[in-house]
């Protein structure tokens, strides 16, 4: 039930983001599936796992896998698919409560929320270009089967 | 001469192109690879470019083309303007075309320009999804229904206030500033109002809606991407925009807080 409220809100909010980035109408549809794919995972692995990297990671693959094969089915480039996508586990949120305590004066609290931002944004870079690299090699495999 | 002034003239529309794309918010390799490929696939009375070296940073393209032992340089000066996916698509179309050499020169050129001034959604829907962004991202980290109202209006109206700065040829610090400015005052006047009719909300919660709009999230992990990928000079300066973006919004969100936590 969890799942299911939480996969209408996440679709809903990168629905919101697509259009404040211009994504192209037609693609709107396609680009929100993949980020609510994207935060399920997400939200899966968060609930049993206390690593605030691993959940991001994952998150990450799975959104530039489905942008890859989104891309390669709609001929368009994969980043339109992927920039909305990663969108509900982008630090936005870190990076307010490491401003919010540096102005609360609380570096201690600053600098950990700071580093943890920091890499999770390089975990879902990671991710990213770790699904491109993948699709990337195994491409030319799977053009040589469908001939 | 006339050799001389269609080089340029080839040049010159793949490095727009570029232009185009980097200030929209393409990856630095896409650009890259997307003028180098502009420029290469161009045959020139039977002959085509020898050498083409491509230099992108955010905030420029600088392009060396040799033919015939003859070198031109182009420096495209790129002011990066935020992020418009219609824009991108766009631009990749028009570049594949124009490497399968279907386009003329006058005809690219002509593209070129409807390329600058793509459609965009309405005002009215823009707002209103920005409302959506903002409010349903609320959900996400466990907000409540009150939160989610109050974070949407806040949201639209930021974006509101963001669309009304953007004519005004403001730099991106003081554009910020205000930014974070107006959404943490919306949402502790809000929230104070909700108070005082008898719902409860949580005044970060509610903020980080509106500021999800804003916060630098994308150009930070576009940044490492490009870091990682091996455009260190690239990945830096896109790092550095999304630090001093951030930095911006804490001042902003600061200078509200602090009155605020003393009046409240």
């Amino acid at each position: 039930m969890v799942y299911i409220s939480q996969a209408i809100y996440s679709f809903l909010s990168v629905v919101g983001f697509s259009v404040l980035f211009n994504l192209p109408r037609k693609l709107i549809f396609a680009a929100s599936i993949s980020g609510m794919f994207g935060w399920l995972l997400y939200y899966f692995f968060q609930s049993f796992s206390t690593n605030f990297i691993v959940p991001a990671f994952v998150g990450s693959i799975v959104v530039g896998l489905i942008g890859e094969v989104l891309a390669a089915v709609k001929k368009h480039p994969a980043t339109i698919f992927t920039i909305p996508g990663i969108i509900p586990f982008v630090p936005g949120y870190g990076i307010y409560y490491t401003m919010l305590h540096i102005v609360e004066k609380d570096f201690d609290l600053a600098l950990t929320t700071g580093a943890e931002s920091l890499f999770i944004a390089i975990s879902i870079a990671c991710g990213i270009v770790l699904a491109t690299s993948f699709v990337r090699i195994i491409k030319p495999n799977i053009e040589k089967l469908l001939r | 001469m006339e050799l001389q002034i269609e080089i340029k003239r080839v040049i010159r529309i793949a490095t727009r192109t570029g232009r185009i794309m980097l200030q929209n918010g393409a990856e630095t390799y896409r650009v890259e690879d997307t003028v180098k490929r502009m420029v290469e696939s161009r045959v020139i009375s039977s002959k085509k470019f020898e050498t083409v070296n491509v230099f992108v940073i955010p905030t420029g393209i600088i392009l060396s083309a040799d033919y015939e032992n003859e070198t031109t340089t182009v420096l495209e000066r790129v002011y990066p303007e935020g992020i418009d996916l219609e824009c991108i698509d766009r631009a990749n179309e028009f570049s594949r075309k124009f490497t399968n050499g279907i386009m003329s020169l006058e005809q690219a050129e002509s593209a070129l320009e409807e390329l600058s001034n793509p459609p965009k959604f309405s005002k009215v829907i823009r707002i209103l999804a920005s409302g959506m962004g903002g409010g349903f991202f609320i959900f996400l980290f466990g907000g409540t229904l009150t939160e989610f109202f109050l974070a949407y209006i806040a949201s639209a109206a930021t974006i509101l206030c963001m669309d009304g700065l953007a004519s005004k040829h403001l730099n991106f610090f003081i554009k910020n500033i205000i930014g974070g400015f107006a959404a943490s005052l919306l949402g502790v006047i809000l929230v104070q109002f909700t108070r005082w009719i008898g719902f409860e909300a949580n005044l970060n919660i509610v903020i980080i809606g509106p500021l999800m709009t804003l916060v630098p999230g994308v150009s930070l992990t576009n940044g490492i991407r490009d870091l990682i990928s091996g455009e260190l000079l690239a990945g830096s300066a896109k790092i550095m925009e999304a630090l001093f973006i951030a930095i911006a919004l804490a001042f902003g969100v600061g200078m509200v807080l602090q009155f605020s936590l003393k009046l409240i």
